[in-house]
């Protein structure tokens, strides 16, 4: 009867995952059930009770939201390209094995994503402030002083160039470590063949990185569409919620506010269906460029 | 992208089971917790506080946590109520009085009604009444953020006004004599973050308005005092009074280090001031904080100020000892409040505090001026207002707006705006 040993072995595998399967039940999906069920709920603090579809009638009213919306759509426009051509050019640079000090450049530009959210956001604050360091060698340049912190468009610009700091080196790895699995011959072969240099790196590496660079796009708008650190901690989502992000939306309609649990359900929801909808449309993208 | 590990909250978790085995071993007495923020301000006069109770009461073991900031204090107080878990939650919690209301009628039954143990016509009213539904008063009314408009003595003399020249303004005459110190001093009067609503809420407060009619609506469109409040404000940053600060202390730091010249605020600063502006004792002195021209606006107001909370949760013998803790000393000691005066700065809102000794001193650093008496004279002067439940909110709306009324934008549009997002988010 091999039928049995097959059961067994069968209990024995589902045995050795039940641990973790049952504190992800526990802690994640039974959560995400709850959460889901609250988004439909509606009342003030402890007073719940059921609103059918109201919170996503109020999303749409509620300008707020719209203005969070808009702000978090602007930030992972901007700075996921930016952050992830940077990344690709860094790693494609410090591949190089001619570049000296390359090790040296490899942590250096690692070493911002180590670094404490707090503690970077505070020093940024820091820096960027009216007569901060920044400003300072601006204006020794020979510059007008910019407002990083108190003019709503500098503060997005601020916002992005805090995150882009941090987080290129975190891609960058990624990309390092796919280069190393490129075989060198092609590009040997590239070579004798006259291949230049742009075309190698847009018709060869790229295409080879195409899969990480799908993984880190998508881990990038996963982690844009949530951003909240930065501009709690450097500008509080002001001016004039102008770095108000959807994630600190939900902080304010949860903490700060009179507290709605049901509609701050609904807005993290939303940010679930655009993580959804976008991390969809890059694979979908990807699969059409691996066709041609 | 952002998954990471925080290493604050591990080491958090396991320094608090450190302490939970070392509380174990004190076996029998009774343990009270208390969560506060600031500890050079909340935590000081709590220290003392249990100090001087434990010296009669050795068997009652007073743990104070004031490491964690306001923000955190009530994302944890708020997550543990909704979750029903009272596991963890303090015996006795600050809580900031414009937020009061909302906590009450959010959370029913969460909090202990203080009032029906200590007597709570003791205290300044407009404490009592922040904390106060269906006539039950919950709160332990501690600081008082009576407003004043501390500035720096030596700028204003070099511009040509006495102290005498700043007694009992209106916005309007502080704003002209403001340009004469900016032009001859190169100074500007504040420093302003474009997110600090409390300027608004300041000026309103001392018309004995807030952003609610007394039914709860909004009183935002065709409030005359709103609208004033808002020309003040704008009339600072149009005039070149104001120099842009963003963050809390970026904010202390303009006046601290005497880069502007003043700043009207809770007396609650006045600790921050003297800590951080040391070499300038002297320089410094406190005038009544300006009133706006509309009818029944008077030179007194308030900016800030917290009461003590006790969890409706906690197990009866805590819950008593709580109780008696707060009775004892933040209800009965006057020494202690005079102690705290001194120390921190923390003006109490116990009546028979004002009897005691410091409240009667002058101050060196404020050039030798009666502050203390100053202070209690304008306390008891505060226009009583209730903030309602939706003052986060209406302050959410007010900040979007404060930028473009700073630079000059139509006081009617954004009064509009701000209302159509306060209706939005109150509803």
């Amino acid at each position: 009867m091999a039928s049995r040993v097959v059961v067994r072995e069968h209990i024995n595998g589902w045995l050795f995952i039940a641990p973790a399967l049952i504190l992800l039940g526990i802690f994640m999906i039974y959560p995400i059930i709850w959460s889901l069920w609250m988004s439909f709920q509606t009342g003030r603090g402890m007073n719940f009770s059921f609103g059918g579809l109201a919170n996503i009638q109020r999303l749409f009213a509620d300008t707020v939201f719209l203005r969070a919306l808009g702000n978090t759509m602007i930030f992972l426009v901007v700075q996921v390209p930016i952050m992830i051509i940077l990344a690709l050019l860094f790693a494609v640079a410090l591949n190089d094995t001619k570049l000296w000090g390359r090790s040296f450049f490899r942590t250096a530009i690692f070493l911002p994503c180590v670094t404490s959210l707090v503690a970077y956001a505070v020093l940024f604050k820091s820096m960027f402030s009216a007569e901060g360091v920044v400003n300072a060698t601006l204006v020794g340049l020979g510059l007008d002083p910019v407002p990083w912190l108190t003019d709503p468009f500098w503060a997005k610009v601020l916002i992005i160039m805090a995150i882009t700091w941090r987080w290129t080196g975190y891609n960058m790895i990624f990309y390092l470590a796919a280069l190393q699995n490129v075989d060198r011959s092609i590009y040997e072969a590239a070579r004798i063949d006259g291949v230049p240099p742009w075309a190698r790196f847009l018709y060869i590496t790229l295409p080879m990185l195409k899969p990480v660079i799908l993984f880190t796009t998508v881990i990038s708008t996963i982690g844009t569409l949530q951003l909240f650190d930065e501009p709690y901690n450097i500008t509080q989502g002001g001016p004039s919620q102008a770095t108000l992000t959807l994630s600190y939306y939900i902080y304010d309609l949860t903490f700060r506010f009179m507290p709605s649990f049901g509609y701050s359900a609904t807005v993290s929801w939303v940010i679930v269906v655009l993580v959804g909808i976008l991390t969809f449309v890059q694979f979908l993208v990807a699969r059409e460029g691996r066709r041609a | 992208m952002r998954i990471m590990f925080n290493r604050r909250h591990l080491i958090g978790a396991a320094l608090a089971g450190v302490s939970m085995l070392a509380t174990a071993s004190a076996a029998f007495a009774v343990d009270v917790t208390i969560w506060c923020w600031d500890t050079n301000f909340n935590g000081a006069a709590m220290k003392e506080a249990a100090a001087r109770y434990n010296a009669a009461h050795p068997d009652v073991n007073i743990i104070i946590d004031d490491s964690d900031t306001q923000d955190n204090i009530r994302q944890k107080l708020q997550t543990q109520l909704l979750a029903g878990t009272t596991e963890g939650l303090p015996d006795i919690v600050l809580i900031q009085d414009d937020q009061a209301k909302k906590y009450l009628l959010s959370f029913p039954g969460a909090f202990e009604p203080i009032g029906d143990t200590i007597d709570m016509t003791q205290f300044a009213n407009y404490k009592v009444a922040a904390a106060t539904v269906d006539g039950k008063s919950y709160s332990l009314p501690f600081d008082s953020g009576v407003v004043g408009f501390f500035y720096r003595s030596d700028y204003f003399s070099e511009a040509g006004f006495s102290d005498a020249d700043l007694q009992n303004l209106t916005w309007d005459q502080l704003i002209e004599i403001g340009k004469t110190v900016k032009e001859k001093t190169g100074h500007e009067l504040f420093g302003i973050d474009y997110n600090e609503v409390g300027w608004i809420r300041m000026m309103l407060n001392s018309a004995g308005q807030w952003y609610f009619n007394p039914d709860g609506t909004l009183n935002l469109v065709g409030n005359p005092t709103f609208k004033a409040a808002l020309k003040v404000y704008q009339d600072i940053w149009t005039n070149g009074l104001a120099k842009p600060v963003s963050g809390w202390t970026d904010f202390t730091n303009s006046f601290t280090s005497g880069d502007v010249a003043g700043v009207p605020i809770g007396v609650w600063i006045v600790g921050t001031i003297k800590a951080n502006a040391a070499a300038d004792s002297g320089k410094w002195a406190v005038a009544p904080v300006p009133r706006l021209d509309v009818e029944g606006s008077i030179n007194a107001s308030n900016w800030g100020g917290s009461s003590w909370y006790v969890l409706a949760s906690s197990p009866t013998d805590e819950k008593a000892a709580a109780l008696d803790f707060l009775k004892t000393v933040w209800a009965g000691d006057v020494d202690f409040y005079q102690k705290i005066l001194v120390g921190q700065g923390a003006v109490g809102t116990w009546l028979q505090a004002r009897e005691g000794d410091a409240y009667k001193s002058s101050d060196e650093f404020f050039g030798g001026q009666p502050v203390w008496q100053n202070f209690s004279n304008w306390l008891a002067q505060v226009p009583d207002v209730d903030y309602g439940i939706f003052t986060s909110e209406v302050d959410s709306a007010i900040s979007a707006q404060l930028p473009t009324i700073a630079q000059g934008g139509d006081l009617d549009a954004a009064i509009e705006a701000i209302n159509a997002q306060a209706t939005q988010a109150t509803q």
